[in-house]
């Protein structure tokens, strides 16, 4: 029983690093669609984060399941239910993901009258966190788990900064206001999807330690 | 917490010269639900079975060590064993009505105490029966014989016996265990009531029923008492690696 057991627990995991990939794969796509002003990019991140739809499906069914069935404590039960919370947080990002290509269609009409280095950054940053978040529950490591939640205050810093880029941008000419607002609009939604990165590694923690 | 009400300190106990109780330390809070916990040959009944003197009864036995009830040492010399056993009562895993009457079976104990006068046995027979959750299934055939009663029924009988004499103490050692689903929830339920007026202490090899049902748990392990606390911290977060094995059927 316990091995079918131990085998169930795995599976759960690979679901989870699975829907983090795509995630991943989703902002990576996303943020090359703004950059290439490719609306083709975008239409298939979007389909991306609609298969984290049943991605997120599976591994609810698949937690009630193992809950019904092993009647999990301990070790068990924090794993079980704190995967039940971060797929929570990992549809949330294929969400942000989304609602970013949508404005990377319409940007994709326009003239870019700004630089997307940082938001390219951030993006890379967000993804990379939502990627290793996912990966200290799997191995179950604490400090991997502490090292994504620092990050976040890069991400934050970023968000900052390109915020005032775009103030300023927005200052100097008006005509590029409705691009500048789309713009921090999208990096809003990465420092969004930074968080539930955050988010998800202190339910990883919470997994390991018990404590919240 | 409240104060407990039975106690033990450095409590061990041989068979010949196998040591089933390895210096056992426990305390069982009043108006608390305390499990026990552990595989098969792990001390717990051994401990239970101590509580109320039962252990007497087996040849070569010896123990060691302090067993406390409000206070006082159960194997002081002074100690009556019937007085201590009206206080801590007994109910054990398989139903053993006596072969007589549901009547007879609940005024067997008062009626050994010296209880005669007939209105004062049925009120003390209406009310174990009452409390046990049984009243009013049985109260039309109380001159039936209790082994006409389902397994669930003679078990609820088997409680309002205990109940009967007054105990302070319940003992129970896993009441439930031969009992189908419905009827362990039935038992569940009162145990839970029960515990307003009395102290309980369970032997359970269900897992689910120790989380639902008791407030502290004690995890044995060859005669050792490896973790105890509150049940939810038991459950949640054990503490030694060998009990978060055992709850989670890594061994036993």
């Amino acid at each position: 029983m316990r091995n079918t057991f131990d085998t169930e627990l795995q599976d759960l995991s690979l679901e989870m690093i699975s829907m983090a990939s795509t995630a991943e794969q989703a902002i990576g796509l996303v943020t090359r669609a703004l950059a290439g002003r490719d609306p083709e990019g975008a239409r298939e991140a979007i389909q991306l984060t609609r298969g984290m739809e049943e991605q997120e499906r599976t591994i609810e069914n698949h937690c009630l399941r193992l809950l019904l069935q092993q009647q999990p404590v301990a070790r068990d039960l924090r794993t079980i239910s704190t995967a039940l919370k971060m797929v929570t947080d990992l549809q949330r990002i294929g969400g942000q993901a989304a609602n970013i290509a949508e404005l990377a269609i319409l940007l994709a009409r326009q003239e870019t009258q700004a630089s997307l280095a940082d938001i390219r950054l951030m993006a890379q940053k967000a993804g990379a966190m939502v990627k290793r978040a996912i990966f200290s529950y799997a191995n179950r490591d604490v400090s991997a788990a502490k090292g994504v939640i620092a990050l976040d205050d890069e991400v934050d810093g970023l968000f900052e900064k390109v915020k005032d880029e775009l103030v300023e941008l927005i200052l100097s000419n008006h005509a590029a206001a409705d691009q500048a607002i789309d713009l921090i609009i999208i990096a809003k939604y990465l420092e969004r999807i930074a968080d539930h990165s955050v988010n998800i590694a202190q339910w990883a923690i919470f997994s390991v330690t018990g404590e919240l | 917490m409240t104060d407990p009400i039975l106690r033990t300190r450095g409590l061990s106990l041989w068979y010949g010269t196998h040591q089933a109780l390895k210096s056992v330390s426990l305390d069982m809070p009043e108006h608390q639900v305390t499990a026990l916990i552990g595989p098969s040959g792990c001390g717990k009944s051994t401990f239970l079975k101590t509580l109320d003197r039962m252990n007497e009864l087996v040849p070569n036995v010896r123990v060691e060590g302090e067993a406390l009830y409000r206070g006082r040492s159960i194997f002081d010399p002074q100690v009556d064993v019937t007085w201590l056993r009206r206080q801590v009562g007994m109910v054990f895993q398989k139903p053993n009505p006596f072969p007589m009457s549901i009547y007879d079976n609940i005024a067997y104990g008062p009626r050994t105490h010296g209880v005669r006068n007939r209105e004062k046995l049925d009120a003390i027979v209406e009310g174990a029966l009452t409390g046990a959750a049984i009243w009013d299934e049985v109260k039309d055939r109380l001159k039936k014989s209790a082994l006409s009663l389902s397994g669930g029924q003679q078990q609820r009988i088997c409680i309002a016996r205990a109940l009967a004499v007054r105990p302070d103490v319940l003992l129970m050692d896993e009441a439930t265990s031969a009992l189908d689903p419905i009827s362990t929830s039935k038992i569940e339920d009162l145990i839970t009531e029960l515990k307003r007026d009395y102290t309980i202490v369970i032997v359970t090899h269900n897992m689910q029923q120790a989380t639902r049902i008791s407030d502290r748990c004690a995890f044995f392990l060859q005669g050792e008492l490896v973790e105890h606390g509150e049940t939810t911290k038991l459950f949640s977060m054990p503490e030694d690696k060998r009990t978060e094995d055992y709850i989670t059927g890594r061994f036993g």
